[in-house]
């Protein structure tokens, strides 16, 4: 008897190591979302102001009041005429894609199909087959570059500057991820999950602010939507020079203090997924600038 | 019985992959690290971040470690709280959310707190507000200070203090 309840307990223990007990998490209501831009109209109804970046309202983005209903697209082409860094980093993104495509190698790897390169960024994060997994346009980058010997590290300024080429070669194209199926619609459930989980000192998610507090104001910002934000990135920004998507996250992390994930990292890309869903049928619009 | 004593010392093991950070975080010996991006160039550079974020929950699915749960406090009488130094914590980590008097880029996050007294709350509610707000309402977005550790007992008591009397 003694026997069998020491196996009995042994067994037990195993099985407690083989499926690790579910640690404790807790999660903001989970949202339906849609995978469209327009999906916004649901959530904050801001979109009807910013639905074409070519028709904004100047009145509305001079108004202190009444500009984050722009969702910040006045600081994009065509609206921002401005000459910024982000203009520098197109220059430097062109020269330095010229160089790695010398032999057309670099846009193949790339995954251009017969060298055209202006439908590359509306459709990526793909499902990549050398990679085996979903991969952002900047990962691939970083891959593509180091076959070529070259270190192109994901969210460094000259990956971000070579991002930004390929993404104004499709300026005004709408961006199109299809999260209907496949590794793309696991990568969006998982995605839009992340989005809503508590983590960091604060226990907040990225939808405490961006799903349920829209609109409001933390001192001198204003909350905005989850749609339609990844048609500008890599985006220039004085503090943070270039930015990536992924750095981008990486910052909302410090400054809800919790310890950030590396650039490229599986629950980025995740991320990367859903937002870019959130803003399939919005068009490309770079180089384009935020606050400080 | 050696099974089990196998199956003790296993179980007792196991914490110790639940207490590391997870390997996708961005440290280095253990610190926080900050990416910046310098310009003309294929490398980030990773400086030390101005605080240590190690100790609370990532996004990585690596880690395994658990949010802490909602946690009552039983308050004992009096407050003894210092309202001076409670009004010095609510500039600082109150203001983004809450609007207080005398600010003049009020956050609307929160519930406004001017003329705070009126509502005449225990002093045990509002501490218990402020320590965890999760008891009274799962779904709130304010962070469990004193659950979490972001501030001490007193900390608390001086933040009632100061929300107490304002008229």
């Amino acid at each position: 008897m003694k026997t069998l309840f020491s196996i009995l307990a042994a067994v037990t223990s195993f099985a407690a190591l083989a499926q690790p007990e579910i640690p404790y998490r807790e999660y903001e209501p989970l949202d339906q979302y849609e995978p469209h831009v327009s999906g916004d109209l649901k959530l904050s109804g801001s979109y009807q102001y910013w639905k074409d970046p070519a028709k904004l309202d100047y009145r509305m983005a001079g108004n202190p009041d009444e500009n984050w209903k722009l969702n910040w697209k006045f600081m994009d082409p065509p609206f921002n005429q401005a000459v910024h860094g982000g203009h520098f980093a197109l220059d430097r993104g062109e020269k330095l894609f010229k160089q790695l495509d010398a032999h057309h190698r670099f846009a193949v790897c790339l995954g251009a199909k017969k060298g055209k390169l202006k439908h590359l960024r509306a459709g990526y994060p793909r499902w990549r087959d050398d990679l085996k997994h979903v991969a952002g346009l900047e990962e691939v980058i970083e891959y593509c570059g180091a076959r070529q010997g070259r270190v192109l590290q994901n969210g460094s300024y000259d990956n971000s500057a070579i991002s930004l080429y390929l993404a104004s070669l499709g300026n005004g194209q709408p961006i199109a991820i299809d999260v209907a199926k496949g590794p793309l619609k696991e990568a969006f459930e998982r995605g839009r999950h992340l989005f809503h989980t508590r983590v960091g000192a604060f226990n907040f998610s990225c939808s405490s602010c961006h799903t349920h507090n829209i609109g409001k104001r933390l001192r001198g910002n204003v909350i905005t939507t989850p749609y339609g934000d990844a048609a500008h990135y890599p985006v220039y920004r004085t503090q943070f020079v270039l930015q990536s998507l992924h750095l981008r996250f990486a910052e909302c992390n410090l400054d809800t203090r919790t310890q950030p994930l590396l650039p490229g990292s599986q629950p980025y890309t995740d991320l990367e997924v859903f937002m870019t869903a959130l803003t399939n049928g919005y068009p490309i619009s770079v180089p384009a600038e935020r606050d400080w | 019985m050696r099974f089990t004593l196998v199956g003790l010392i296993l179980l007792l093991a196991t914490p110790a992959w639940g207490v590391d950070l997870p390997p996708d975080a961005s440290v280095s010996g253990g610190k926080t690290m900050a990416a910046k991006v310098i310009v003309n160039s294929g490398r980030l550079e990773w400086t030390p971040y101005k605080r240590d974020l190690g100790r609370w929950l990532t996004l990585s699915y690596q880690d395994r470690r658990a949010t802490p749960e909602p946690t009552p406090f039983e308050l004992k009488a009096p407050t003894n709280g210092d309202a001076a130094r409670g009004k010095a914590l609510a500039w600082q980590w109150c203001i983004t959310c809450h609007t207080l008097p005398g600010d003049e880029w009020p956050g609307t996050v929160g519930s406004p707190m001017a003329k705070y007294k009126q509502f005449k709350h225990p002093d045990a509610l509002v501490f218990q507000q402020i320590f965890d707000a999760r008891i009274f309402n799962p779904n709130t977005v304010m962070p469990a200070y004193g659950t979490f550790g972001l501030l001490a007992e007193q900390d608390i008591r001086d933040l009632v203090a100061y929300l107490q009397n304002l008229e």
